[in-house]
């Protein structure tokens, strides 16, 4: 998947706004939004928010989480963590990247922040290389992906599964030749066991 | 053999490839297929490098007319080397169809060690894939890889370069999917505006 496919789906998030004008409920497929009144906070999808604050009808309200102490903490576990720590929003890339980008001057400390989420994100990147490594040395089998965010997962898309699709494909073939003339039923219990040749 | 495509152009040349093999019997009129004989007979106990798939058909018959040795890459010395560190062989020059040959000869090692060893090839060059597929000199990074190990780190790099695009622009410019842009309306619309 092309990154601006998940940002497409990231941009679903509903996220809070102040709009500065005063309209009916509007109609959308993905529900209905409204009645919006100047100055009254309310919730509506990322992109409806990103159009009206490209048009300069609206302030951004940012999440809880685009805060500096709660991304310092966040950004500490990380680096302490052997394993992937929670993040708080399952497309936390998407959502800093849109808000930043349109609306900075709605969030306080904005630049701080925006290095904050690059650190973060830089520390799980690096995080998903070693244990992808690790992961295949120590046998390939399976792995786990938890707290993973769409993104990340994606980032690794054709290498790690099409290696470890090799991986078995080699391990069947290999093994299938192997001297045995009972059933197939034996081969796959064999691949199951050999993990730690 | 089961398991693989026949008309996969990259299973053919993987079994156009040459493997030793030795004569087990006197073949009448096969003289041809060694180029230094003489004689229209080929005799048993030459010792002859065929293509693979002319080799696997050979075997499998009963009682079987030849028998395959292994390749260089795969023998015990070769092997030594690949556990010691898989990551410092060129496979491009020793063995460009590594795995995939190997898994159509591990059955005629008697020791059966073939097989771990081509998934601890597998396992240790892996760091060699993630490598190459974020690395800005591509081509020297490449040129030790296998063939399907280039395959592999080319669609690497596309994601990774995807992702270094979206991260870096602002905003993403709206581009027509592929498969609109190559249909065939748009296309001679765009020719009739040329």
């Amino acid at each position: 998947m092309d990154p601006c496919e998940i940002e497409f789906i990231g941009e679903n998030r509903i996220i809070s706004i102040i709009p500065n004008f005063t309209y009916d409920k509007i109609y959308l497929i993905c529900g209905e939004f409204g009645p919006f009144r100047a100055g009254l906070p309310l919730n509506v999808p990322l992109w409806l928010a990103m159009m009206l604050k490209q048009k300069q009808k609206c302030r951004i309200v940012p999440p809880d989480w685009m805060d500096i102490d709660v991304l310092e903490n966040i950004k500490e576990e990380e680096k302490r963590s052997r394993f992937f720590t929670k993040m708080p929003n399952e497309h936390y890339m998407v959502e800093a990247k849109l808000i930043l980008g349109a609306a900075a001057e709605d969030v306080p400390n904005s630049s701080e922040i925006k290095t904050i989420i690059k650190d973060i994100w830089d520390i799980r990147m690096s995080k998903l290389r070693t244990s992808m490594d690790a992961l295949m040395k120590s046998g390939g089998g399976y792995g786990r992906l938890d707290h993973l965010t769409m993104m990340e997962i994606n980032s690794v898309k054709p290498l790690l599964p099409a290696a470890m699709d090799n991986l078995l494909r080699i391990q069947m073939k290999t093994k299938k030749t192997a001297p045995t003339s009972s059933l197939n039923t034996s081969s796959f219990s064999q691949s199951g066991t050999s993990q730690h040749t | 053999m089961e398991n693989t495509s026949y008309l996969s152009i990259q299973d053919i040349l993987v079994t156009n490839e040459k493997v030793p093999c030795k004569f087990l019997h006197d073949l009448p009129k096969m003289g041809f297929l060694d180029p230094s004989a003489t004689e229209e007979d080929l005799k048993a106990g030459t010792h002859l490098d065929i293509p693979l798939w002319l080799a696997e058909s050979l075997y499998s018959r009963r009682p079987p007319l030849i028998s395959v040795e292994l390749p260089k890459i795969y023998k015990e010395s070769y092997r030594e080397i690949l556990g010691a560190d898989a990551c410092t062989v060129d496979m491009h020059k020793l063995g460009k169809y590594f795995y995939e040959m190997g898994c159509y000869v591990a059955k005629h090692d008697i020791k059966g060690e073939v097989s771990a060893t081509l998934m601890n090839t597998f396992r240790q060059r892996f760091r060699m894939l993630l490598s190459a597929s974020v690395s800005n000199d591509s081509i020297s990074s490449m040129q030790p890889l296998s063939e399907s190990e280039r395959v592999q780190a080319a669609a690497a790099a596309t994601t990774e370069r995807a992702l270094a695009m979206w991260l870096q622009r602002g905003e993403s410019p709206l581009t027509a999917a592929n498969m609109v842009a190559n249909h065939r309306k748009r296309k001679r619309a765009e020719m009739e505006m040329l």
